[in-house]
């Protein structure tokens, strides 16, 4: 079974992020670059998958500040290629140009399963595993938990709102949208990624002919304005207690103390 | 042994025959314990050479005396003849142990003479010369056999002062529980029979080597020479006195000696397939032991990491395991074992044991636990790390040293299981909160995952600007640590620290940003390929600085930046700021208020036994005119905080009790006020504790520089004395 796993690298969230000069992007000089966590989920899934079933893991993503560290570790965690796709990627990158360089080089490979994780820090509503199977024509699903295959078939377990999974079952191929692995992400030591920089290659392949079609453009970026306030308390028991008391009264939610 | 002695006839009485049964008895024996010492010693050369370079080797200029140079061939010999390790915080049993150990020695020289002069002298001269010679004659016999009763009574006292001691000790120490019960059982019964045989059969031939002296005296009608042999003399005497004629004597002599040559050649065909193997094995540990081997562990040398099978061990590593002696001692001080943890040292050389044992095809007469089914060092296959040795208990150990400080044969159990722990790594078998913090250390350098631009944001609270280093010559170069850096509770003790400093006028600055993890616990966690990054990046960043030393907050980086960054470049001076603090007290005479108030201090483990700090922090609190009083586990024998090893990073779980929470137990029982530390880890761990033992309000726990800092700022505020009594 071939696994084919799209990673992509986002500013570290450990980070203060701060709104560069130009207004509709982040400042990306300072800021460290991590892989996205769910890619990393994906990847725990895909390598789980080829230890039950065999196959080839490819991961594969846009050339993005340190994506040579995710790919290194991505080989030593067990991935058996590792792709670099590069061309015009300046600052931030829409997810819609995002699946349509992924879906170009995607179409090339020989695969059973795109997995990628279910969202990203800037791609919260999910839209690059969908993304690429419109593009891919290949069906697609999301917020996935488990995979299973038998034959030509997969068993997807899904999350679903109110505490209820499901389980489905879809022909292959599919692309796949990963919430969570079967076991967490494994944890790879650094000789091993040390070896791997030292020995593996990572193949560089230029996005060529591809239009990328309708992509939006941020106008604006900021931190949203502070909506409410939030006043603590503080004191013994007693005086934080009346002090709570006052504010009820105040906001007309109790009555005043004289009142009754 | 104390056997067949008699003026000229070594065989008194015994026909052809039994002389050609005691010749074959004893050529059995001696093959048996030769091919068993062959098979033990095979199995050591199993392992990966020793290093012997070290006896030779050229120091580095920082290596500590007896901390992380090799302990000198003179001084191992001197503890051996001194059992000197045996009697540590142990003095009753060193003592009865150098009897018995003395006594041993001097049978054994006596048999050897014995033998020296019948078997050699005696039979060359009788085959090649014209009539048989001996030199077991006049003075020289006389001489003798008053010095070798001696060593009889010795071995005696010493054997019967043990078996007492050890038949009514309650003591947890002996008695063989595992701390890591395994699921369908265990049964170390054989071991404590092999103890039993061990002590009670050497009880025996001691005895019946005195009695046949005594019986031989009484059968040749008490010559008066033989008064040299005082022991004997006197038992015959006493033996005589109750009825048993001089013909009785011969003739009861003759089976007694037969006993005794008996079990004598049996002990000695036994020693290779028991616990008795100690007699060699532990002074040979002793000799070869590495006393920087904890302090500064040796890196991966294999071509996989971490321990895997018989060979990755080292010989020094295999011949500990049987040098063994299961006194139990390392058990008893074990902070794992202690809080409930499944980890003993002793069970860990135990099992270690007997898995080599059985991966070398050899096997131990008695000294075995039993299990019902395979499992643990029983197990067929499997993985050494995570079958045979389990990886909770390989988690457990906080790397606090207490083990190989106590360890009478000098069997060093730390440097092991960080072996171990790296093959864990290596499968990412590992606590979640572990991974996360190792994940952290390698992208941002502190295992708190915070920005590593977040690291000198404490100085924010500072009224002056803490100079880069980076930018401008400074004495010291202080590095904090993660946790004085990052900690909300610590940042307030760092700027305190800052402060008193500056007021001192000491020049130091900071890395800022490009401090990291110095990697003390990364490496002790056994992962060695992100210790060698943090080693890269941290020289990397001590070159583009200027400075002429480095004093550190925590005790942990002090360890590796001290004992381990040497070896990979570092060539400046590392200091504890205890040591920089007292420097600067010192020298200023009055800088400091009398405080008053009862304190204790608790000695870091990387600090104390580690590397020897005792005093430094203790002259301080003196100097603060607080009353220091002692806890009863202190300096060498202090009891670890929990924190070390990177068990701060792991989920507490397994514990019944934390180490810290056992540690603040003994502190409230002084009746003390104020519970110094001089350990940022330390701070936390027994802020903590005091919350959960209900001790809040009773004991408080301070920095050392806390101490100092307010002797000092009474002395700013004029009211030098203002506190006294
Ligand atoms: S180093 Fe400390 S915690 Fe580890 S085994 Fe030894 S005594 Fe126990
Ligand atoms: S390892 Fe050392 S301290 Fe522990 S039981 Fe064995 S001999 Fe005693």
């Amino acid at each position: 079974m071939n696994i084919i796993v799209a990673m992509r690298q986002l500013a570290d969230l450990v980070e203060e992020l701060e709104v560069d000069s130009s207004g509709t992007d982040i400042d990306r000089e300072f800021v460290k670059f991590v892989s996205n966590e769910w890619d990393e989920a994906a990847l725990e899934e895909a390598l789980c998958l080829k230890e039950a079933y065999g196959g080839t893991v490819t991961v594969v993503g846009i050339e993005e500040v340190d994506f040579h560290q995710t790919l290194h570790a991505a080989l030593a965690k067990g991935a058996d290629r590792a792709v670099e796709l590069t061309g015009d990627f300046e600052g931030w990158i829409p997810t819609r140009q995002r699946a349509a360089a992924l879906a170009w080089f995607i179409r090339e490979c020989d695969f059973d399963l795109v997995l990628t994780g279910v969202q990203a820090a800037d791609d919260l509503n999910g839209q690059l595993a969908g993304a690429i199977g419109a593009m891919l024509g290949v069906a697609h699903a999301s917020v996935v938990t488990n995979i299973s295959v038998e034959g030509s078939e997969a068993h997807i377990t899904q999350e679903l709102g109110g505490g209820v999974t499901s389980v489905s079952r879809a022909r292959l191929p599919l692309v796949l949208g990963v919430q969570s692995a079967r076991q967490a992400p494994r944890y790879v030591p650094i000789s091993r990624i040390r070896q791997v920089m030292a020995e593996a290659t990572i193949e560089k392949v230029p996005v060529t002919g591809e239009s990328f079609g309708n992509t939006p453009q941020v106008l604006r970026l900021y931190a949203p304005e502070a909506s409410g306030t939030a006043t603590m308390l503080e004191g013994k028991p007693k005086e934080v207690a009346s002090a709570i008391y006052d504010v009820l009264v105040a906001k007309g939610v109790a009555g005043s103390r004289k009142g009754n | 042994m104390l056997t067949v002695i008699e003026t000229r006839q070594i065989f008194a009485g015994e026909t052809r025959l039994e002389r050609v049964v005691f010749y074959l008895a004893s050529f059995v024996a001696i093959l048996i314990f030769f091919v068993g010492l062959a098979f033990r010693v095979r199995k050591y050369f199993a392992g990966r050479p020793l290093d012997l370079s070290r006896f030779r080797r050229k120091h580095l200029d920082r290596d500590l005396l007896g901390i992380t140079r090799p302990v000198p061939v003179s001084r191992s010999i001197h503890e051996i003849a001194s059992n000197g390790t045996v009697s540590k915080r142990n003095r009753g049993v060193g003592l009865a142990h150098l009897a018995l150990f003395w006594g041993f020695l001097g049978l054994l020289a006596a048999t050897t003479i014995l033998s020296l002069d019948y078997d050699v002298v005696g039979n060359l001269t009788r085959i090649f010369g014209h009539h048989e010679l001996s030199f077991f004659t006049g003075h020289f016999y006389l001489a003798y056999n008053a010095i070798f009763d001696l060593a009889g009574l010795a071995a005696l006292v010493g054997l019967v002062g043990l078996i007492v001691r050890r038949a009514r000790s309650t003591s947890i120490a002996l008695d063989y529980k595992r701390a890591q019960i395994p699921e369908d059982g265990y049964s170390r019964a054989r071991m404590a029979a092999g103890d039993l045989l061990f002590a009670y059969g050497l009880l025996a031939i001691l005895v019946t080597g005195i009695l046949i002296q005594a019986l031989r005296i009484d059968a040749s009608r008490f010559p008066p020479y033989e008064r040299w042999t005082w022991m004997g003399y006197a038992i015959a005497s006493a033996m005589h006195g109750i009825g048993i004629s001089s013909t009785s004597a011969a003739a009861i002599h003759l089976w007694i000696w037969w006993i005794h040559i008996a079990m004598a050649l049996a002990f000695v065909a036994y020693i290779p397939w028991s616990k008795a193997i100690h007699i060699m094995t532990a002074p040979a540990n002793l000799l070869v032991r590495d006393s920087s081997a904890t302090r500064r562990l040796p890196a991966n040398n294999l071509d996989h990491p971490g321990y895997r099978s018989l060979d990755d061990f080292t010989s020094k590593e295999l011949l500990s395991l049987d040098a063994c002696t299961k006194c139990g001692r390392c058990h008893s001080v074990c902070p794992a074992r202690t809080g409930g943890a499944p980890l003993s040292p002793r069970d860990l050389i135990l099992d270690l044991r007997q898995w080599a044992d059985r991966s070398a095809g050899l096997s131990m007469v008695l000294d075995w636990e039993q299990r019902p089914t395979a499992s643990g060092p029983l197990v067929a296959g499997g993985r050494l790390a995570g079958d045979v040795i389990l990886p909770a208990t390989l988690w457990s150990c906080t790397t606090c040293m207490a083990c190989v400080e106590i360890c009478p044969v000098g069997i060093e159990h730390v440097p092991t299981i960080v072996s171990l722990r790296r093959s864990l790594v290596d499968e990412g078998t590992m606590d979640p909160t572990l991974q996360s913090a190792l994940e952290n250390l390698a992208t941002q350098g502190n295992s708190f995952g915070k920005s590593a631009r977040m690291r000198a944001r404490w100085a924010k609270g500072l009224d002056f600007d803490l100079v880069d280093a980076r930018k401008q010559h400074v004495e010291y170069l202080w590095f904090l640590g993660d946790f004085a850096s990052f900690d909300e509770r610590l940042g307030e003790i760092s700027r305190i620290l800052a402060t008193v400093l500056r007021d001192a006028g000491v020049s130091f600055g900071i890395l800022f940003e490009d401090e990291r993890n110095a990697g003390n616990d990364v490496r002790r966690v056994g992962e060695e390929g992100l210790f060698e990054m943090l080693v890269e990046q941290n020289l990397a960043a001590f070159a583009g600085a200027d400075f002429d030393k480095i004093f550190t907050t925590d005790p942990h980086s002090f360890n590796t930046l001290r004992n381990e960054y040497p070896v990979y470049g570092l060539d400046k001076p590392v200091l504890h700021y205890s040591e920089v603090l007292l420097e600067i007290m010192e020298t200023n005479e009055g800088a400091l208020a009398n405080l008053g108030g009862r304190v204790t201090y608790h000695d870091p483990c990387y600090l104390g036994r580690y590397n020897r700090i005792f005093e430094q922090p203790r002259r301080l609190v003196e100097l603060a005119g607080c009353e220091l009083v002692e806890m009863p586990r202190n300096r060498t024998n202090s009891f670890c905080c929990g924190a070390g090893g990177g068990r701060i990073w792991m989920d507490d779980s397994v514990l019944t009790e934390r180490p810290s929470e056992n540690r603040m137990r003994e502190a409230a029982e002084l009746g003390v006020e104020q519970f110094v530390v001089a350990c940022p880890k330390d701070y936390v761990m027994f802020s903590d504790a005091v919350k959960t033992t209900g001790n809040e309000g009773r004991i408080k726990v301070v920095d050392i520089v806390e101490l100092v800092a307010e002797a000092t700022r009474l002395v700013g505020a004029g009211s030098a004395g203002g506190e006294q009594g």
